[in-house]
């Protein structure tokens, strides 16, 4: 039996170009995979990890739930390219079995079936199956009309903005949309001249016959063919340099998240799966305040990705983040953005050894004397309210504390290691982490969500509870060490700062304390959707009025939640929103502070 | 007067018209709001590098902008970039920004 | 006969009022306080020449005389303003034929400034809370004691873009200078240090003030702006600067801490602006017609403008705008 044509030249270029990218990219990404990668994919493959990881795969390559939770439209138009074009092939190849048995086709064989089919002198068709691929066939062409008014109205899926592609992408793009009208066109063709055909193939091809007249479709029988191989070939070609990488990449980056690899402060080869995974659908750029409030839209994640995946990274473009974290909470690849932005960040600054900060050597500015160690931070030395606040919860308490920085401390070193200056930054980690054993505290509490990060994350306190002073002084009033009083007339607004809510996961407490004084009620946006207030410390590249504006926007939707007044639990969010409130802008501490009993 | 080819002393005047602007230029061009410093000292008061050693980030950034750049690079250095000067700054200068700025245009990374 | 409302009974309100009726124009003083006098009532001397402030003030009400064509409604606050009508907060209507806007400014909320610890911290007063505590003539501290050292800093609320104040609000410099001799006069054994970013001397006299305050009163200045204070064990209050002469931070105790509060746009103009049709600049302060020819005009022709509505003013400015404010009305009043 004969499985080939000239015109399967395109397909079979295309494919075999393709393996061999992508072959030769993840070896060579797997095998520069730091050993302690390596142990972890070892320890993981034969666990039931490697069992979770094949359903995320069906439920997320193939079906793309994620997408569905974000607009189900956009999720249908996903999963029926991917999903619908899995099936094709599986279904496909299963019908050449059940024509031919069990028989070695090679792959052109399948994908051009029904071609070969009159060719290779089989003339009775399995009506099951020509059923079974129009349906597939329309279920995926489904999807590319949905692609095509996506393009023209993004809203109608809840995207305000789409990605702007570059050339390998348009490319593909184009070539991926060719492929399934050629297709059936091609086998609409076929069906005419041979007959056979679903009820979609099959009733085009009748039409065609009916007002073409078969002669004129034997003419365009083989340019057809040929047209949809080279739209193949096309697509597959640009597919490693394209977006459309992220098909095939997706694949292993479940498997190794499921094995606990993940990305670092500095870059290392696991990154490119978590690069290249990305599809840029753009999902990440509605969300982005920069975008929203500021109509900067060359930065947003999908773009650095991109930018880095192509080596053309500007530092520009790499420091303008708020690192808020909103578009990593969406992305449906669950790809590490704000991780792969502070290494991008790294390779860029990073000095190492530069013997920097040797001024701290014998530095102990503390005062007083306890288990509990308060660390206000740089900010809130700025926001002495809540410094004076906490003071009184201590003493209502009777806590015994040991101040860290009341007279001016050394910073946590988080904003450094933002700025991508991460070895200078381990400096102020050693001196704090020195500091704190040395007077033997059990307990850090501190009122910055910035430094709550680092101490959380990065400098591995054994022996120490961190903690931020929400879940400090909630558990101070569960414990009944502290009595508020409780009136609901006082109606408050709860703000989340990114470190504190997205960052640190602490959503729940500082509500908790607020319920315990008074009213809370919620702004449009709150928890894992709140707004940034704009003048985060990951962000070195907009103005203070651009500042400013996010935070003025921020504010407003805090002011009409009709409260009297705006709570936060961050120094710095304390102090963009008073510039943008009409109404007072107060910390937690301050709040329980005040409504002591 | 005699030049013998090297001087004792550093010369004290900023001289203007020997310094290269090329880099201070290009500095202001990228962070122009750095230009509408007003020279308060809010930024070194606050300054929790500052109040450790001698680093003055006011005098810095305005040595930078008269073209004198020797030892600029280490004294921005003893910086933390924790942000008070930022958060404290009358003139809305975007100050981290500033020497992340410099730093990279003298120490060309 | 014509009738002018003037929104605002503080000393351009009623200087405008009086130069009204004196030209025969029916008025009527909307004030929203209890009593007219507006800032002034709150102020103890008045710079350059030391003059007291309840002076002029009586001048002022003792030239507007009781006249059968003069209203003054206290206790009432505007609300919408248009040339032929002005709607008051109960919803009543006043009809009228111009309208003069003279409501003046706000002071600066000095909570705002956190870092500097007003309503945290004992000792920490505001100017205008100075002026009352000379007033009543207890200046002295919480607990009673006279301060041996007072820093006074400059530009609270003013050339500040965190707050949203870019503008200067030009009388605070030379009150700096004014309450630092008072202070002096006061307590001749106290130190008293102004902090500052600029001392800008507008005025004929101010400049000579300064130079007194410096020379005979040995006042202190130092080139810096206070970043942040913070209380010491011993219940004094710490502050840091950086002194920028020397180049080098500065720390100091001291026993009282005096800011120097800026002129904010009044909260009215938000309303005027959004409601009525006027326009105001970036500052918030009310835009007049033009800087030179018609700076008592607004944008809409029979609404003026008197005093510290369109920018800071100090008080001799302020009732000498009223004054051409009012025969920018008559003249108004006489083409129609």
């Amino acid at each position: 039996m004969t499985f080939y044509a000239q015109f399967c030249i395109p397909f079979i270029i295309g494919t075999f170009f393709l393996a061999a990218v992508v072959i030769i990219k993840y070896v060579s990404w797997l095998r520069n995979l730091p050993k302690s990668d390596l142990k972890l994919i070892a320890k993981g493959l034969f666990s039931t990890r490697t069992i979770a990881a094949v359903w995320e795969v069906v439920c997320e390559s193939l079906l793309h739930r994620r997408i569905f939770r974000v607009n189900p439209l956009l999720g249908y138009m996903h999963m029926s390219l991917a999903f619908g074009w899995f099936l094709l092939i599986v279904v496909g190849w299963i019908e050449t079995v059940a024509y031919l048995g069990f028989e070695w086709v090679p792959l052109q064989g399948h994908v051009f079936f029904k071609y070969f089919v009159p060719l290779n002198g089989i003339t009775a068709h399995k009506p099951m199956f020509d059923f079974a691929m129009d349906m597939l066939l329309l279920f995926v062409l489904s999807g590319v009309a949905l692609a095509w008014a996506k393009r023209v109205r993004s809203r109608m899926m809840g995207m305000k903005r789409t990605t702007k592609h570059i050339f390998f992408d348009r490319v593909a793009l184009s070539a991926l949309w060719f492929i399934f009208p050629t297709r059936l066109v091609a086998e609409s063709i076929t069906a005419a001249i041979y007959g056979g055909g679903g009820f979609l193939t099959g009733g085009i091809g009748s039409l065609l016959a009916q007002n073409i007249g078969v002669e004129y479709l034997q003419m365009a029988y083989e340019p057809i063919w040929w047209l949809y191989s080279i739209a193949l070939g096309t697509f597959f070609v640009a597919m490693p340099f394209s977006r459309y990488m992220h098909i095939f990449t997706e694949i292993p980056l479940i498997f190794l998240r499921h094995y606990r690899v993940r990305p670092e402060i500095k870059e290392k080869s696991y990154d490119n799966f978590e690069v290249e995974a990305c599809s840029r659908c753009g999902i990440c750029i509605d969300p982005c305040q920069l975008q929203l409030q500021l109509g900067i839209n060359d930065v947003q994640s999908v773009y650095f990705l991109r930018d880095r995946r192509y080596n053309m990274l500007q530092q520009k473009i790499a420091n303008n983040c708020l690192m808020c974290g909103r578009c990593e909470q969406i992305c449906p690849v669950g790809i590490n953005l704000n991780t792969l932005r502070q290494n991008s960040r790294t390779s860029m600054r990073n000095i190492p050894n530069e013997g920097r900060y040797n001024y701290l050597r014998g530095l102990d500015r503390s005062e007083g004397e306890g288990k509990v160690g308060y660390f206000a931070g740089c900010m809130t030395l700025l926001t002495p309210n809540t410094l004076t606040s906490m003071q009184r919860i201590f003493e209502a308490a009777h806590e015994r504390v040991w101040w860290a920085d009341k007279e001016g401390g050394v910073c946590c070193g988080r904003p450094l290691r933002l700025s991508g200056e991460t070895d200078s930054a381990q400096k102020m980690v050693d001196f704090n982490k020195a500091l704190f054993a040395k007077h033997n505290i059990t307990t850090l509490v501190t009122s910055c969500p910035i430094c709550l990060r680092i101490f959380k994350e990065e400098y591995n306190l054994e022996g120490v509870e961190v903690l931020h002073h929400s879940e400090y002084i909630l558990r101070l009033i569960r414990q009944g060490r502290l009595r508020t009083g409780y009136s609901a007339e006082q109606r408050f607004t709860y703000h989340d700062p990114c470190e504190l809510g997205r960052g640190s996961g602490i959503y729940d407490e500082p509500r908790a304390v607020i319920e315990a004084v008074g009213q809370l009620l919620e702004p449009d946006h709150n928890r894992r959707n709140a707004f940034c207030c704009g003048s985060s410390v990951a962000n070195t590249a907009i103005n203070d009025a651009q500042q400013l504006t996010i935070a003025s926007k921020v504010a407003e939707e805090l002011d009409s939640t009709g409260a009297d007044i705006v709570v936060t639990a961050c120094p710095q969010c304390k102090k963009a929103i008073t510039r943008g409130s009409k109404l007072r802008v107060m910390d937690l501490s301050e709040v329980v502070a005040q409504n002591l009993k | 007067m005699i030049n013998f080819g090297f001087s004792i002393n550093k010369p004290r005047t900023i001289d203007i018209d020997r310094n290269n602007l090329r880099k201070s230029n290009e500095i202001l061009r990228e962070m122009p709001e750095l230009q509408t410093c007003i020279g308060c000292g809010t930024c070194t008061a606050t300054c929790t590098a500052g109040n450790l050693t001698d680093f003055n980030f006011r005098k810095v950034h305005t040595q930078v902008r008269r073209g004198e750049y020797q030892g600029v690079y280490e004294e921005l250095n003893k910086c933390m970039l924790c942000g008070k000067c930022r958060m404290l700054c009358p003139r809305g200068i975007n100050t981290r920004g500033v020497v992340m700025l410099i730093k990279r245009k003298l120490g060309d990374f | 006969m014509k009738h002018v409302i003037v929104i605002g009974g503080g000393i351009a309100g009623m200087q405008c009022a009086r130069e009204l009726l004196h030209e025969g124009v029916a008025v009527t003083i909307l004030e929203k306080e209890a009593d007219t006098g507006g800032k002034l009532r709150q102020w103890h001397k008045l710079f350059p020449t030391l003059t007291p402030a309840d002076e002029v003030l009586s001048e002022i009400r003792n030239r507007l005389k009781l006249s059968p064509n003069l209203t003054i409604k206290t206790g009432c606050e505007a609300t919408k303003v248009s040339p032929k009508c002005v709607t008051l907060s109960t919803g009543e209507q006043l009809e009228c034929d111009a309208v003069v806007v003279a409501t003046g400014f706000d002071l600066f909320d000095a909570r705002v400034k956190e870092e500097y610890g007003y309503g945290i911290y004992d000792n920490v007063i505001t100017s205008a809370d100075l002026e009352q505590m000379f007033n009543r003539g207890e200046v002295r501290l919480t607990g009673g004691g006279k301060p041996r050292r007072i820093a006074i800093l400059h530009c609270v609320g003013s050339r500040d873009e965190k707050v949203n104040q870019r503008h200067c609000s030009k009388v605070c410099c030379v009150t700096g200078v004014k309450q630092a001799i008072e202070l002096k006069v006061l307590f001749p054994e106290a130190d008293v240090f102004n902090f500052y970013m600029d001392i800008r001397m507008f005025g004929p006299g101010y400049e000579e003030m300064y130079r007194e305050a410096q020379h005979r009163y040995n006042v202190h200045f130092v080139r810096g702006r206070i970043s942040e204070v913070s209380p010491t064990i011993d219940g004094r209050l710490q502050i840091k600067a950086e002194d920028t002469l020397t180049g080098r931070p500065l720390k100091m105790g001291i026993d009282m801490l005096v800011l120097l509060v800026g002129m904010r746009a009044g909260k009215i103009n938000e309303k005027l602006t959004a409601e009525c049709n006027l326009k105001c600049q970036e500052s918030g302060f009310m835009q007049p017609r033009d800087s030179f020819l018609h700076n008592v005009e607004s944008n809409v022709g029979g609404v003026f403008y008197a005093g510290a509505v369109t920018a800071p003013k100090n008080v001799g400015e302020s009732i000498n705008e009223a004054t051409s404010a009012a025969h920018a009305v008559v003249e108004w009043l006489n083409r129609r």
